[in-house]
């Protein structure tokens, strides 16, 4: 009986993955949520400060940089937002007129398959106050144009996020045209006969048909705004000043600019608690959803 | 209720013709099912008629209306569809009133409507239920409440019973034959289940391959089918179609079959003339087969024949005859069946005046 | 029959209004989509002189490739300037084994998983689906840590390892979710046929996973050609990815900015993953369903 091997096999092919996972993922976590207890400066020091084990995070939270990274998660959540609605309008209309839907989907999507660098590099251009559009439109006549957005404090994070929609838009819509495609066509016909006109078959049979497929956008979003750092330094690598600062790039700062990896530790485990704040629906809702396709088999 | 017609509908998808030049006419109040097998046209034509796609020439009348070119809202039908396409996200009553939303009633006439189908249907206990909440049979009865509620002079059925269960279809059968006979709608109805037809339908019309094999009553279609099609199609167990040539002997038809046997058709039912020497189908329905010894009268075909298998359906046998190398089937009564066994020889009769006879080379009825 | 006069002919079909409507919107979004690429190529083909006039949608002048070859060849990135030659070459040199290597552990792990019944496999697979998302910044330091350990902090083989690991958890589930619809019947009549793990993997998985590879392929080759960050934390003087070259490059604030050589370097940068997604973009498409729902 070749039984025992064909037990045994398998569960040594899966030791390299079950490796990895353990140290990589597991204890790296366990590892820095360690530090964030400690008075870790450059070195990491295997000592738990018991008088105040929440130095760290009493600092993080008096922080002006980190408050301005949380300010600033919320804003970028909000503003892409806008990615998942422009997903949807593109969506809807590509998949209502099936003329030039590969076309259009490939146009769509392709900011997905750059380096945020390089859309960095275009977009940064683009908004460059000497030779970008903002000259532009002042050469037309609108002397006070202003599109040195990326220079103003209060305006930068608009600058990102149009930059973030832009590139992220394509990734939706795939994702709602899934969902769109998924719908039985007969509802499409049985509203056509009830004569109802489209807009309200939208609002109230196919969006609320497609709230799996929202939700879960909703919360890919968040997880992407969490851990949103590529396209932050790449249009203002921060600034000005600190305007632009998210919790991704905050840690990093923390770690390679100051050097302080408790410090670090504790903004990295406070990224660590926003991701699980927003992952736990993620799991609730693969559940729930489970369960509905369970019942509708039946 | 309208008479509803086709006349002259062709329907092309780019080379494609679906459609070539077909008529059909049904009558106010009729319940027509168009029958044929999968990809023969039939659901096509349905979409047609309730403009979920556009002829590509033709005339589509509903009553003295042309509609070809009207909106499915605005063509006064309401349709059936094959899987319900209730609204997930409404509950019964809300898939009810959906399709009177866009018709601005009253308030107090939509209420009515409402209360009128959900008695009809017996859906009162289910009204704040979502469609995933509810059987197969029960989301049946919403999706036809909700094309009754807006009396609509023409229904539609795309292949309603499908995805049910033999029992369920069984009684929902009995249930759309019933909304027919009280509420009298035209009806136009889609399947491919040839029982289907038979039971509810006043006129069937048989299509393949995109054409109208034939268009008559159930009976007519049953007894007198036009053409090899049809007579094959309709029918189970099936007709027993067997090969033999026609020739005329002394001004007397004859069949000679494949074994050498001849059967004499002087009384069959032909309807043209008679033409000699051809090839020719002789079908005979299981069922008129007569195994009495008594039914050896005048007018009867006589077999001697070695039984090959003996079939219990339940409710009845079917006896498989060796005939000239082929299955004969021949429909038994269980108690006369369980006394015949395989290698035994039965001599059956079959009346001559139920006999089809069909041209091979045109396949139509002779 | 065809001959048939036709009877009640139909105005010749025209596009409708709302269609038309559509298609002019849809196509002015994909402008809008387009007018970064837009920039980009014609900025990169324009002389300074012409981009100091600041038209920035106008056409070249003339063309040129200075710029491409200046910031192929010459280019300046940190203290080097030996264009991004360097760069691509260190990409490509870290793509190669990275797709090997972390599609053929993921592939093998999620054939396992899905197919061979394991007492452990559902605790494993929600620690795979909750490491999925996990931010890079938490086990970034402990990874450093981990590589100099090792002793290879700073050589393409640590990038090579964290891309690995890194893609585990998403591609371990993607394979997994594609291998567990294949009819559990198969694999135990290859049980019984005396098929062992690795020839029921080789001679019946293998050849059924055609497709799910090229769609894994493409967004392994996207997303490791595009990284930056890990590229640049454990990446030393010299294994440094392209995406790095191309952010020092452009980020250097010294004297005039060449903004066409930045432009061109910018393209040089995208145009491996773009012509990938131009060529085979139905499969990123899958690719970004395969990977969303992860679940």
């Amino acid at each position: 009986m070749g039984l025992r091997w064909s037990r045994i096999t398998p569960q040594l092919a899966m030791l390299p993955a079950v490796a990895i996972m353990v140290t990589a993922f597991l204890g790296s976590i366990g590892w820095t949520i360690f530090m964030s207890f400690t008075r870790s400066r450059r070195l990491p020091e295997y000592v738990i400060d018991w008088d105040r084990p929440f130095r760290q995070y009493e600092r993080l939270f008096g922080d002006a940089g980190w408050n301005i990274s949380l300010n600033n998660l919320v804003v970028l959540a909000f503003g892409s937002a806008l990615a998942i609605f422009v997903g949807f309008i593109l969506a809807a209309l590509i998949e209502r007129e099936r003329r030039g839907e590969d076309f259009f989907r490939t146009v769509f999507l392709y900011p997905l398959a750059v380096s945020l660098i390089v859309t960095g590099v275009a977009w940064r251009w683009i908004f460059n106050p000497q030779y970008g559009i903002q000259h532009l439109l002042q050469s037309m006549g609108f002397e006070n144009a202003s599109f040195n957005w990326l220079n103003d404090p209060s305006t930068a994070m608009y600058a990102i996020i149009i930059a973030s929609v832009w590139q992220s838009s394509g990734f939706y819509m795939a994702l709602m045209l899934a969902g769109l495609k998924g719908i039985n066509t007969e509802i499409w016909s049985a509203a056509r006969i009830d004569g109802v006109g489209l807009f309200r078959v939208y609002i109230e049979i196919i969006i609320p048909m497609m709230k799996f497929t929202f939700l879960t956008c909703a919360i890919l979003l968040s997880l992407g705004v969490i851990k949103a750092f590529d396209i932050i330094l790449a249009m203002t690598n921060g600034g000005p000043g600190q305007s632009t600062w998210v919790p991704a790039y905050f840690t990093i700062n923390a770690m390679s600019q100051k050097g302080n990896l408790g410090y670090a530790s504790a903004a990295a485990t406070m990224m660590l608690l926003i991701t699980l704040a927003v992952f736990l629906p993620l799991v609730a809702l693969t559940a729930w959803q489970q369960r509905v396709a369970k019942r509708g088999a039946n | 209720m309208p008479r509803v017609s086709f006349e002259h509908i062709v329907k092309r998808y780019g080379n494609v013709t679906v459609l070539d030049g077909l008529n059909l006419a049904v009558e106010d109040g009729d319940f027509l099912v168009l029958l044929g097998p999968s990809g023969c046209g039939k659901s096509t034509l349905l979409n047609l008629i309730a403009g979920l796609q556009d002829v590509t020439s033709g005339r589509i009348m509903i009553g003295e209306r042309d509609v070809t070119e009207l909106d499915p809202k605005d063509r006064g039908l309401s349709m059936v569809f094959q899987s319900y396409a209730l609204y997930p996200t409404k509950t019964v009553e809300g898939n009810l009133r959906f399709g009177l939303s866009a018709r601005k009633l009253p308030k107090a006439e939509v209420n009515k409507r409402v209360k009128w189908a959900a008695d009809l249907l017996q859906l009162q206990p289910l009204m704040r239920r979502k469609p995933a909440a509810l059987s197969g049979g029960q989301r049946q009865r919403v999706a036809i409440g909700r094309a009754l509620v807006k009396h609509a002079e023409v229904l539609l059925f795309d292949e309603p019973l499908s995805n049910l269960d033999a029992k369920l279809r069984t009684e929902m059968r009995l249930e759309i034959k019933k909304l027919h006979d009280t509420l009298k709608p035209t009806i136009v109805y889609v399947t491919h289940d040839q029982i289907e037809a038979m039971t509810m339908a006043t006129k069937i019309a048989v299509m393949n391959d995109g054409e109208i094999q034939q268009f008559g009553t159930p009976d007519d279609v049953y007894e007198n089918p036009a053409n090899l099609f049809v007579a094959s199609f309709i029918g189970s167990p099936a007709m027993n179609l067997a090969a033999a040539t026609l020739t005329v002997d002394g001004g007397q038809p004859l069949a000679t079959f494949a074994d050498g046997s001849a059967m004499s058709l002087t009384d069959a039912p032909f309807d043209n003339d008679v033409q000699p020497d051809r090839e020719i189908m002789v079908g005979m329905r299981p069922e008129h087969f007569v195994m009495d010894a008594t039914g050896s009268a005048a007018g009867h075909a006589a077999f001697e024949l070695p039984v090959r298998m003996v079939e219990r359906t339940g409710s009845d046998a079917l006896i498989s005859l060796d005939f000239a190398g082929e299955h004969l089937f021949v429909r038994a009564e269980p108690d006369r069946a369980v006394k015949i066994k395989s290698g035994d020889a039965v001599s059956v009769h079959y009346p001559i005046a139920k006999l089809n006879l069909f041209d091979v080379q045109t396949g139509q009825r002779l | 029959m065809t001959d048939a006069p036709v009877m009640y002919p139909r105005k010749p079909q025209r596009i409708k209004g709302r269609s038309i409507a559509i298609i002019v919107f849809l196509s002015m979004a994909a402008l809008f989509f387009c007018i970064p690429l837009y920039v980009l190529v014609v900025t990169s083909f324009k002389e300074m002189e012409q981009i100091r006039e600041g038209a920035i949608f106008s056409l070249p002048a003339r063309w040129t490739w200075e710029a491409w070859s200046y910031a192929w060849f010459d280019a300046c990135s940190g203290l080097t300037c030996e264009g991004l030659r360097q760069g691509f070459w260190n990409s490509v040199a870290i793509l190669g084994p990275s797709l090997v290597a972390s599609i053929a552990l993921s592939m093998v792990t999620g054939y396992a998983l899905a197919l061979w019944k394991m007492k452990w496999a559902g605790t494993f697979l929600f620690v795979l689906f909750l490491c999925a998302f996990v931010p890079f910044q938490i086990i970034m330091y402990p990874l450093i840590r981990l590589t100099v350990s090792l002793g290879i902090y700073g050589s393409m083989t640590a990038i090579v390892f964290v891309h690995t690991a890194l893609a585990l958890p998403v591609l371990t589930l993607i394979f997994r979710n594609f291998y567990k619809d294949i009819p559990e019947d198969i694999i135990k009549a290859a049980v019984m046929d005396s098929g062992s793990f690795w020839r029921i993997f080789i001679e019946i998985i293998l050849p059924m996973s055609g497709n799910i590879l090229i769609v894994v392929l493409i967004m392994q080759i996207t997303s490791i050609w595009n990284d930056y960050l890990i590229g640049v934390t454990f990446g030393g003087l010299g294994t440094k990815p392209m995406t790095v070259h191309l952010a020092n490059m452009v980020t250097v604030s010294t004297g005039t900015v060449s903004y066409n050589v930045n432009m061109a370097a910018a393209l040089l940068t995208a145009i491996p993953p773009l012509v990938i997604y131009f060529v085979l973009g139905k499969f990123f498409v899958q690719g970004i369903a395969a990977g969303a729902i992860k679940g």
